[in-house]
């Protein structure tokens, strides 16, 4: 039997890499800013369109919101300048890329 | 109405609907995103046993960066809970609705919080300026600068 292809679509989904590789922990929604309570791939309520124009954020206290998010609490006096999940003063943490080598501990 | 409040509690109001208040908690009215309306109970023992009291938050286009405002209502049929940090028009004096609130708290994370602060009430009294403060108070308690006495309530 011989088969032609006439139409296929190739479908990509994309996620943030925010270090919780755990998918059982992730529900159905997947892990949402803790501000504005839209899922990470969704962008801030500002926005129009997820993805680069609306990154995350990554605190050293290991704490990730959408970027404008947390820059719009930061912009306020009430903020004292502090991560809303621990009120630590915030820190933006470098963005670790090479997270997902193994550890070869020899 | 600014999106960032509207698309934020629409979202809590979803999530009340569809999982309830926490017990003790009932959601009266939320027809806009202005004005929200809870009864607020303790259940259990304590000072406050048979009495349901009504919880009015407001809230700005900034919610949730800036805070709810939070007060009890005072009406012809309810008093304010008599509490040393609630004033007998209904305004409250606790921090995480001035100084130590965060955008990630929401309504019921408020309403909880009220709640236990009844509930673990040790003597029914209004806070010792009571009546001058309910003099001169704004009417929105937001603009109040409360001093927090720091104890545990």
């Amino acid at each position: 039997m011989k088969v032609h292809v006439k139409h296929w679509s190739a479908v990509a989904q994309w996620r943030w890499n925010t270090g919780n590789n755990n998918d059982a922990a992730a529900d159905d929604e997947g892990d949402v800013c803790g501000i504005c309570r839209i899922p990470y791939e969704g962008c801030c309520p500002a926005c129009k369109m997820p993805g680069d124009d609306c990154p995350l954020i990554w605190g050293q206290c290991s704490h990730v919101f959408h970027m404008h998010c947390l820059l719009k609490w930061l912009g306020t006096p009430a903020s004292k300048q502090q991560c809303p999940m621990d009120r630590r003063p915030w820190v933006t943490a470098e963005r670790k890329v090479n997270n997902n080598v193994g550890n070869a501990a020899c | 109405m600014a999106s960032i409040s509207a698309r934020r509690l629409r979202k809590e109001l979803n999530e009340i609907n569809v999982e309830g208040c926490p017990a003790g908690i009932k959601l009266l009215s939320a027809d806009n995103f202005d004005t929200w309306l809870f009864s607020i109970e303790v259940l259990g023992e304590s000072l406050y046993q048979g009495e349901v009291f009504k919880l009015m938050f407001r809230f700005d286009a900034n919610y949730p960066i800036s805070a709810p405002a939070v007060q009890f209502v005072v009406d012809e049929t309810r008093g304010a809970p008599i509490h040393p940090h609630i004033y007998s028009n209904g305004h409250i004096c606790a921090s995480i609705l001035g100084t130590e609130w965060s955008p990630v708290l929401s309504v019921s994370a408020v309403c909880v919080t009220l709640q236990s602060m009844l509930a673990s009430c040790k003597v029914k009294e209004r806070p010792v300026d009571n009546d001058r403060y309910v003099r001169t108070a704004p009417d929105n308690p937001k603009k109040t600068r409360f001093q927090y006495d720091g104890d545990t309530v």
